[in-house]
């Protein structure tokens, strides 16, 4: 009982408590701030909590109500399931968010509309622990369109004309995409006549389903031919950007693939060939675009579309090692892309520019932040002894023994590029001839904020051993055989 | 020793680095000596390890990473004489800095990486699991882009060069890691034996050689050697670029080579190691010539030495093992000590322009009588170390294709007449006015040089020392009861042929002195040999850097990439606009307002409906 109510608690506690936000904000700012990283902390506790029967082996803490809609032969039920795998995506979500919040403190202090900005980042989070938990296709859609209207509103935070338009493609492209997946997802009903994952696990979807539920994925998690929006998105405050590719937006589309096509369905052996190469490209083409681009916020995000690619890599080739690789990558590319963009966050509200050729010699004037951006780009390179080195050589030796050397060429190509850009972009910016005189170092919050997210960075690098041991249990409950 | 004690040389340096990180600025002395007192150690702990490993093997096991990557670190032969010779060097190096660095600034991050880097070298010579390795190896990209960089601001790019080649080279080198585990079926190094060399097989042996060769210098890996020679402090180029990198690259080379696949001589993957090897050693060495910078000069060298270890292994001879093996011990000794007396020089005359340099000689004889001893063995002057080890070498390629040979022999020329430019222009000839005042160097400084030239010495004249006892053994029965030792030479026609060479190279030089008048003009006219001249030229203007060349072509391809995004982009800012506007626009038109318009359309869609209802019926 007590398990079931955790379990409630973790999804509505921030959904709900968002909307108190606003009137909490009219009382005091601080009790409002205050309160919001609660919102976002309450669910890491309860994920944390909801980690100990996985971690002891007993049954997952899980929830099912039925109700019938007074259509004959429909009935819907909603359901929540904290097994390994939600467990894992929502710790790295709340974590993150929670670091995140709290940097914006900090950060969105300088702005107007804090009261909407809260309510959004809170309820984006709270969507997260819906698609997360959620065992039933129709609520975890639910909880999919929430997050696109908050992600909607918060990429269009500063209402500037095209930051509106920007706002608009992004909701356009990921909806879109959702409402073809739901599309999938009927598919699905259709053959086995409920929407509840548990009731239909193991179910061997037709091709044109999982190509449906595959643009949703894609469209949300920003891969190649649905990733421009992404970089667009950079328009909004930093701290958004950092939520949607660390913490929250683009992890969706992962973590329901995985939940998806690892965990739940079967597909054909085929989309273990054809998601890596698409994979491939996105990440490619995506690391090119990063060397040519010159805005510091533009460069991080193609970033993101490059290394999702290595996360779907991971985890479409169907071995232990690679799924595992995937896995970690979640955590380790959450951790240091959000430390980036908050980085990223403090040079644009410091030196008022995000160009980097207009950027120069910073690391004199903000040392904080120069090293801490460094540490999480060579996390983000995989360079030891940070956290990204792990998943990368899981990524690629699970791609290699699962008989695909060339596929893992590509990407050790991506990452050659992945190199050359966040170095381009970290010498541009900190190094060289100073431009911008009396740039001052971030508030000290937001410096407390980057500075976890390196030392979390070296810290999974090193003790890889305690988040390596829970994807593991992760992997053999959902017992991966191939 | 008990097995958990291997942890020690791995986690002390490291902690030690971070408390360096936490002295306050100003206790500059207390930094310094925590890095001596810390290699002391490491160097004592090192010895009483090597005498364990001499009689056997000790093996720790902790589990780490999960799927087979546990923490497993190996002392045994191999692994207890490299790291014996790292710890000997990083006392060295530090003793020397302790001196050297004084009074300069960033001492706090060149003490923390010197200890960082000892600690990861370390981890990455007695790992037994090969993705460990590959963890300790990749993370000395951190400590090499640091200790480029406390050479400031101007180091900057060349500590990005840095770590944007070995940064290539270690992705390789994942990848052949990630093949070589797949193929071998463990991570373990002790299970991964002598794997078959077919395509994956080949594929995965180049990857992992690249990334050795590429950690040892070579070409086309080594174009931030001679920029780092003239950014980076001094000691940073004694300590890994001319020692431990070699040591760790050669180590890498000779087990997977030995060790995890077979390498049979002959072979194409044999050819392929041997070609590098002569490339490396004859463009760089004609590089070396030509250079007016002590500290360049030597950076060259440092990267040509690396092809007769490269030819010697590739040959897959056992003496030409066994040579290569001896070459990366006693090149890791000349070249950080003729790197050593460049920074005596440099501390002494406050510049390593050969140009403002000459005459130092009287004034600085411990410092040049260690050059002599230094330069004498990176020539092949018998009775030094370089001379054996270099013969082995010889003989192997001569055994191997009579073009391997000549290229080494060239390689031999050219090396001994850049030394002899070298020495005569930076110690003997006049001295100029700006070095009136130059004094030797303080005792932290000379012993480490005076301690490097003895090795040269011993290792040479009793050369059964270290073959008999750290190399040899490490071939086992490949050996076929060959002993390679010994003070007269092995084969004394290609002896000969060297000490010829080596003559001929004096008379070469005689005759340049003589037509230019100054040591520094002694090879002048090869410079400006017709045909040369235009290459070197070239090659200055940098249109040979493969970092240079590559960053071109990524730049290309990049961009292309690049234009495909923005296609995609435009399908969704143009195409998915215009069309959603022109179907609209076109519904709109169709709405008139004319009534008698829609009810025909009413009408339309009746009958529709009535043929659809009947086809059902």
């Amino acid at each position: 009982m007590i398990e079931q109510l955790i379990l409630l608690l973790i999804v509505f506690v921030p959904v709900v408590g968002a909307f108190l936000l606003p009137a909490l904000g009219m009382l005091s700012t601080k009790l409002r701030n205050v309160f919001a990283l609660l919102l976002v902390v309450f669910p890491l506790a309860g994920a944390i909590f909801a980690a100990l029967p996985i971690l002891s082996g007993s049954a997952p803490y899980s929830l099912k109500l039925d109700f019938s809609l007074g259509i004959p032969g429909f009935h819907l039920s909603f359901g929540l399931l904290a097994d390994g795998l939600a467990v894992f995506m929502a710790i790295v979500s709340t974590l993150v968010g929670a670091i995140i919040v709290f940097y914006s403190w900090g950060y969105i202090s300088h702005y107007e509309k804090q009261n909407e900005y809260y309510l959004m980042v809170v309820l984006f989070i709270g969507s997260m622990m819906g698609i997360v938990f959620s065992t039933n296709l129709i609520f975890l859609y639910l909880f999919w369109e929430i997050s696109a209207i908050a992600c909607w509103r918060l990429i269009g935070f500063f209402r500037k004309k095209h930051h509106v338009l920007r706002a608009d493609k992004a909701f356009l492209v990921t909806v879109f995409g959702a409402l073809v997946m739901l599309i999938g997802f009927i598919m699905v009903y259709a053959q086995t006549g409920t929407f509840d994952l548990t009731e239909m696990k193991g179910t061997l979807l037709p091709n044109l389903a999982v190509l449906l539920i595959l643009f949703g994925i894609f469209s949300k998690s920003a891969t190649l031919p649905f990733h421009t929006w992404l970089p667009d998105a950079g328009v909004a405050p930093s701290p958004v950007t950092s939520l949607l590719h660390a913490a929250v937006l683009v992890k969706i589309g992962v973590y329901v693939f995985a939940r998806l096509f690892i965990v739940n369905f079967h597909a054909d052996v085929i989309w273990s060939t054809i998601v890596p190469v698409v994979a491939a490209v996105s990440a490619l083409v995506a690391a090119g675009a990063a060397l040519v681009e010159t805005d510091l916020k533009r460069i991080i995000a193609y970033s993101t579309v490059s290394q999702i690619g290595f996360i779907f890599l991971g985890l479409a080739t169907g071995n232990r090692l690679a799924l595992a690789g995937g896995l970690l990558y979640i955590l380790m590319h959450g951790i240091a892309k959000g430390g980036l963009f908050l980085c990223a966050g403090i040079v644009e509200q410091n030196a008022k520019s995000k160009n980097i050729t207009e950027l120069g010699g910073l690391a004199a004037a903000m040392p904080v932040t120069a090293v801490t951006f460094i540490i999480c780009s060579f996390s983000v390179m995989g360079i030891p002894p940070l956290g990204g080195f792990w998943s990368k050589y899981m990524v690629i030796g699970g791609a290699v023994s699962a008989g695909q050397p060339w596929i893992a060429l590509v990407f050790i190509a991506g990452a050659i590029l992945t190199i050359l850009y966040l170095l381009r972009a970290f010498t541009s910016v900190f190094l060289g001839q100073v431009k911008i005189a009396d740039v001052r170092e971030g508030s000290p919050v937001m410096l407390i904020s980057v500075v976890i997210l390196a030392a979390l960075s070296v810290l999974a690098g090193i003790f890889i051993n305690f988040p390596s041991d829970f994807v593991n249990t992760i992997i053999s409950q959902i017992g991966v055989v191939q | 020793m008990s097995d958990w004690m291997l942890l020690l040389p791995v986690i002390a340096p490291a902690v030690l680095a971070g408390i360096i990180f936490l002295v306050p600025k100003r206790l500059d002395l207390v930094k310094s000596t925590i890095a001596l007192v810390g290699t002391t150690l490491n160097l004592i702990f090192s010895i009483f390890a090597f005498s364990i490993a001499m009689s056997g093997s000790l093996v720790f096991t902790m589990a780490w990473g999960g799927f087979g990557i546990d923490l497993s670190l190996k002392l045994y032969q191999f692994s207890g004489f490299i790291m014996l010779a790292v710890s000997g060097f990083a006392f060295l190096i530090a003793l020397y800095s302790m001196s050297f660095m004084r009074k300069k600034e960033s001492q706090k991050p060149y003490y923390a990486y010197l200890l960082l880097t000892v600690s990861l070298v370390t981890g990455a010579v007695l790992a037994n699991n090969l993705i460990v390795m590959l963890f300790f190896w990749e993370a000395l990209l951190v400590t090499l882009f640091g200790m480029i960089m406390t050479g400031g601001k101007k180091a900057f790019p060349t500590a990005v060069k840095a770590l944007v080649i070995s940064g290539v080279a270690d992705l390789c080198l994942m990848l052949g890691v990630g093949l070589t585990v797949y193929l071998a079926g463990s991570s373990s190094m002790d299970q991964i034996q002598h794997l078959n060399t077919d395509a994956l097989g080949a594929f995965a042996f180049i990857m992992i050689m690249i990334g050795a060769i590429a950690k040892a210098g070579s070409m086309p890996f080594h174009s931030w050697i001679p920029d780092a020679a003239v950014d980076a402090p001094l000691p940073f180029m004694a300590f890994l670029p001319a020692s431990l990198e070699k040591l760790l690259g050669i180590y890498l080379l000779a087990r997977v080579s030995l060790d995890f696949y077979t390498i049979t001589p002959g072979s194409w993957l044999s050819t392929i190691m041997m070609t590098i090897g002569v490339v490396t050693i004859i463009f760089a060495v004609l590089m070396a010539l030509i250079q007016k910078d002590y500290k360049r000069l030597l950076s060259y060298h440092a990267i040509s030495q690396v092809g007769y270890m490269i030819l010697g292994i590739g040959t897959a001879l056992p003496i030409g093992i066994v040579g290569g093996l001896f070459h990366m011990i006693n090149h890791a000794m000349y070249k950080s000590g003729l790197f050593l007396t460049a920074g005596s020089v440099e501390r002494a005359a406050g510049t390593t322009d050969l140009k403002q340099l000459g005459g130092l000689g009287a004034r600085m004889p411990v410092t040049f009588i260690c050059f002599i001893i230094t330069a004498a063995a990176i020539s092949g002057v018998p009775p030094f170390n370089g001379f054996y080890s270099k013969e082995l070498v010889f003989e192997a390629a001569r055994e191997s294709g009579m073009i391997f040979y000549i290229v080494a022999l060239l390689g031999a020329f050219f090396t001994a007449a850049s030394f002899l430019k070298l020495g005569h222009a930076a110690f003997l000839g006049k001295r100029s006015e700006n070095n009136a005042g130059v004094k030797e160097s303080k005792l932290p400084m000379t012993i480490p040089m005076v301690v490097i030239a003895a090795g040269c010495l011993l290792f040479g004249v009793y050369n059964q020392l270290p073959l008999q006892n750290l190399i040899q053994p490490i071939l086992g029965d490949a050996m076929h009861g060959h002993d390679f030792a010994g003070f007269l030479p092995h084969n004394w026609l290609l002896a000969g042929i060297s000490v010829g060479v080596l003559l001929f190279a004096l008379l070469n030089h005689l005759f340049g002195v003589k037509r230019t008048g100054s040591g520094l003009g002694a090879v002048d006219h090869i410079h400006h040999a017709p045909g040369l001249h235009t290459m070197y030229n070239l090659a200055e203007k940098r249109y040979f850097d493969p970092y240079d060349i590559g960053l071109v072509l990524v730049k290309g391809i990049s961009l292309v990439l690049y234009r495909i995004d923005r296609g995609i982009d435009w399908v969704y800012e143009v195409l998915a606009v215009k069309t959603a506007d022109g179907i609209s626009r076109g519904i709109r038109m169709a709405h008139t307002g004319n009534q008698s318009l829609y009810i025909l359309w009413s009408f339309v869609g009746v009958i529709l409906i009535a043929i659809l209802m009947v086809s059902k019926m």
